[in-house]
Parts: structure tokens; C-alpha cells; sequence
């Protein structure tokens, strides 16, 4: 994760199930050490004490031998962007003033933030729609954690959270699906409004609050007390193979009933990310979720799933300047940013 | 206020996706009564739930809450209340009372279910803190403070037995 750094996570892949549909599952845990007030409360002395406690855990359970702890200077921009960028921090943490500490495994797909909202937040990511894979993870290094520290819990609410919406499980089980078929035919509302109804959140691809970019979608729990991990889980990941069929029912009728105008979405995107001399980065990642609907189609060749994935988290400024290892004015970017994709897609 | 980019009328709240006649996908913000029409009524209705909570608690602080403090950590409900976050585990304690029914509408259940806490062993709180007594203990030999070193030692040793 450092200059000239062309490399991604592992969650990148595009190799997991349903990965023409679902980009990731991931699955986050909060949990707070006993007996330290919660961080916006605890003192200077208690944060860099939890930073220390994590750092120890993490070490004595064998975390360090694949991954990083990062804290101080560390974590100072341009680097919690960048971390931001791969999904690997949440911008509450990069921006937050207290004394924080990060880990970050090697192939990207566990992260931990101490210090967040909450003393420890730790997240797995995996490819397509995989919770077994993702829950069996985060749980894994839970109970390394609790073998090491002592966790504040209570039998009636569960694991104790800065905020009683994070309460019980403290759990977020999410899955990032692409619907651009479903936005196409405008049945998207429809589909996702099952979701709603049962309780579950729905926003686009960058977080609350922002707007949707490229028709990505996160479908999450919102409730994470009265239900199990694993009732939660099954619950988003019914929606999610609904979503799943709807979508591909929404591609198949695109390409029975509107093939040329789906081509020709496609191959413009195609043709504008090969041929663009200037690329800002909400352009870039337009243009990569239209090409990336041509691959899962079928219709484009010449990349495939994973190149297009990639190209996702490396085209956003942060990624891009830490991998052309320079700092670079807005201007200089888009202007970088087109002759990498370029270069990417021309000769691959 | 940004208007409704539908009717132009009202102040826009909802933001939704809208595909143009080339097939381009754009942002559109619109109001309230636009979004009913047009069948986006859930997703504002969900969006708007936790936030309202928060936001009512902000706008009803009564007299009693600034008197209602955690023993632990200090923090008064009223605080709370203002902020929306709880200063530390006992808070839970201190005010469980006015969380319960907080608890209910946000989450449809208060009692736990799911993983839960095995005690832990604080390995890794005792380990650092004889790792910080080593260090301090090497130093004070180093630095020939004899006292200091017998000090540590036997804080150390203490805190190996635990
Ligand atoms: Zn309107
Ligand atoms: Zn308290």
C-alpha cells in the first residue's frame, strides 16, 4: 500500500459468487474495551492505552505476520484518502483529531480502526455475495481479540456502543451490488424498496449521505439488536440474490429488447476511457461501471472483471497519485488519470 | 434551500437516480410530495427514521436530564441527549431506564441475542503493562537508580502473578 502501487486488495478480484452482480460482502464488528470510557470521552492517556492494548492483541494472535499497524503520522493525509478509497477506513476516522491506530492485513481484506466512534472496528471484505467467508473471518479474529482484552458487554444490550444503534451485535453486514440494468429499466425503486420494507438500509456506492455513483448500491442492516448475527445475515443475503435475479432479468431483457442501445452505452464508455485525454475521477468511474456492464454482458472481451474492478479503486485521486508516486494538482490528474486507463485498457 | 428540481415548488429532500432520454443517468434532488408521487415515499421514510430519533431527543432536554449523571464517567443524560453518543459502558447503567424505549424504536427489541463476551482475559492489557515495566526497568539500571529498579521489580513480579 505504499508508492508506485498498482496492486489492490484482494476483495478486488472479482472471483467471488455472483461477482457479475455483487462487487463485495463485508462484514464490520464494533466493540469497546472494558472499563475505558468511550473514545470521544476517554483522555489522550486512555486512547494511546488502546491503541497499545489493539497493537498487543493483534501481535500475540499472529495478525502482525500478515499485515500492518499504522498510527501517528502514519494515518496523516494523503494516506486516510487513500484508505478511504479501498474501503478500508471510514472518513469519521481519517478525519477525527484523537490518537488513532490502524491495521490493515496484507491482501486488504481485514482492516481495524482504534479509535473510531468506537474502541475497536474491525471489517472483512470479501468478493461477490460471500458471508460464510466474511462472517467466519470477523468472528475468527473477535475471539482473538477477546482472548487478549476484555470487551464491554452486558447480557440484556449486548456489546456496549458509543451510540445505541450499533448495539447488541454491533454488527454491519453489507453487500455492494451494481445495478445498472435495474436503473436502465426503472425498476431499481421497485427492487430495492423490498429491501427497505423489511428494515434493511440502501444508499450509493460512497458512503451516507453521498451521492450514487455508477448505479453501485449498498444494501446493509440497520438493527443490530433482537436477532443473531446469522438472522441478520441470512436476512440481507436473501434480498441480495433477489436483487441478484432481478438485475439479470433487467440485463437479459436489455439485451433481448435494447441490445444496440445497451452496445452502444457500452462501447461509448469503452471508447471515451481509451480515447479521453482528461478524465475526472466521477467520469472515470461512470465510464468503469458502463464498461463493467459490457463484461458482465458478455459484450466486451478485450478486459475482464477484474481489470474493470480495479481500475474502480486505483482511478481515485488519492490511489492514483500514490501509485504514479507523485502529488499532483486536480488538473494533473485528470490528465494522468485518462493516460493510465488508457494505457490500462489499451495495452492489457 | 435547494428546490425541487420536478416541480420547482418545494424544498428538495430526496435524491434519486433518473435515466435521461440518451440513456445517461443522472442526480436528481426532489421534494417530499414529488417523491410520494413517484413512489419513493419508503426510502425517504427510512432514511428519515434513525436521524428523527436523534433529532427529537436534541430538541427534548428536560430538567431532570441535566441532573441524571453517570457515576463513571460524568456524562449527564441531557448530554447524551444533545449528542447522541453514551460516555462510557456504565452509561448503560446509569441511565438504563430512558434507553429502553430509545433502544425499541430504533432497533424493534431491546434483549440481546447473538455472540456473547466470554469475560476475555485481558492477556493483552497485563503483557503490555509488563512490557512497560521491563522497558522501565531496564532504564533505571541503566540509569544505576537501584531503588527505582527494586520498585519495578516487584511491581513487575505482581503483575506476572495476576
Ligand atoms: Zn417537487
Ligand atoms: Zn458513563
Amino acid at each position: 500500500m505504499n508508492q508506485n502501487d498498482a496492486t489492490v486488495g484482494r476483495w478486488l478480484a472479482a472471483n467471488g459468487p455472483e461477482a457479475d452482480v455483487v462487487l463485495s460482502t463485508r462484514v464490520r464488528l464494533a466493540r469497546n474495551v472494558a472499563e475505558v470510557p468511550f473514545t470521544h470521552r476517554a483522555t489522550p492517556a486512555d486512547h494511546e492505552q488502546t491503541i497499545e492494548v489493539a497493537r498487543w492483541a493483534l501481535a500475540d494472535s499472529g495478525y502482525m505476520d500478515s499485515g500492518k499497524f499504522l498510527e501517528g503520522d502514519e494515518l496523516a493525509e494523503p494516506q486516510g484518502q487513500y484508505l478511504i478509497e479501498r474501503h478500508l477506513a471510514s472518513p469519521d476516522f481519517v478525519a477525527s483529531k484523537a490518537k488513532r491506530g490502524f491495521y490493515v492485513s496484507n491482501d486488504e481484506t481485514t482492516s481495524l480502526m482504534v479509535n473510531e466512534e468506537d474502541h475497536l472496528r474491525f471489517q472483512v471484505l470479501a468478493s461477490g455475495l460471500d458471508f460464510p467467508e466474511a462472517f467466519t473471518a470477523a468472528a475468527a479474529l473477535d475471539e482473538k481479540l477477546e482472548g487478549q482484552l476484555q470487551y464491554a458487554f452486558s447480557p440484556e444490550f449486548g456489546f456496549l456502543t458509543a451510540c445505541p444503534t450499533n448495539l447488541g451485535t454491533g454488527m454491519r453486514a453489507s453487500v455492494l451490488v451494481h445495478l445498472p440494468a435495474l436503473v436502465i429499466t426503472r425498476e431499481i425503486e421497485k427492487v430495492l424498496r423490498g429491501a427497505l420494507h423489511i428494515g434493511l438500509a440502501v444508499r450509493g456506492l460512497y458512503g451516507e449521505g453521498s451521492e450514487t455513483k455508477g448505479n453501485f448500491f449498498q444494501i446493509s442492516n440497520q438493527k443490530t439488536v433482537g436477532q443473531t448475527e446469522w438472522e441478520i445475515i441470512e436476512t440481507i443475503a436473501d434480498i441480495s440474490r433477489q436483487v441478484i435475479t432481478y438485475e439479470r432479468k433487467a440485463r437479459e431483457y436489455l439485451m433481448k429488447k435494447l441490445r444496440v442501445e445497451v452496445e452502444d452505452k457500452v462501447f461509448r464508455s469503452l471508447g471515451l476511457l481509451k480515447g479521453a485525454r482528461v478524465l475526472s475521477s466521477d467520469e472515470a468511474i461512470n465510464l468503469i461501471a458502463g464498461l463493467r456492464l459490457g463484461v458482465a454482458l458478455g459484450i466486451v472481451n478485450e478486459v475482464n472483471l477484474e481489470q474493470v474492478t480495479r481500475l474502480m479503486v486505483l482511478v481515485r485521486p488519492a490511489n492514483l497519485q500514490a501509485m504514479l508516486g507523485e502529488k499532483l494538482s486536480a488538473a494533473e490528474r485528470d490528465e494522468r488519470r485518462a493516460t493510465f486507463v488508457r494505457e490500462t485498457l489499451v495495452h492489457q | 434551500m435547494k428546490l425541487c428540481d420536478l416541480c420547482g415548488k418545494s424544498e428538495a429532500t430526496v435524491k434519486v437516480s433518473q435515466l435521461d432520454k440518451d440513456g445517461k443517468v443522472t442526480e436528481i434532488s426532489i421534494c417530499a410530495e414529488c417523491a410520494r408521487q413517484r413512489g419513493f415515499t419508503e426510502v425517504e421514510k427510512l432514511k428519515a427514521n434513525v436521524a428523527e430519533i436523534i433529532t427529537e431527543l436534541k430538541n427534548r432536554i428536560d430538567e431532570g436530564d441535566s441532573k441524571l449523571i453517570c457515576q463513571t464517567c460524568g456524562l449527564s443524560y441531557a448530554e447524551f441527549k444533545k449528542q447522541g453518543r453514551l460516555g462510557c459502558a456504565d452509561c448503560y447503567v446509569s441511565f438504563h431506564d430512558q434507553l429502553v424505549p430509545l433502544i425499541r424504536r430504533i432497533h424493534d427489541a431491546v434483549q440481546h441475542v447473538g455472540r456473547t463476551a466470554s469475560g476475555g482475559r485481558k492477556q493483552a492489557q497485563q503483557k503490555m503493562n509488563a512490557h512497560r515495566l521491563r522497558q522501565a526497568l531496564s532504564g533505571a539500571i541503566q540509569d544505576e537508580d537501584y531503588e527505582k529498579a527494586a520498585a519495578l521489580r516487584d511491581q513487575l513480579k505482581r503483575t506476572e502473578e495476576e
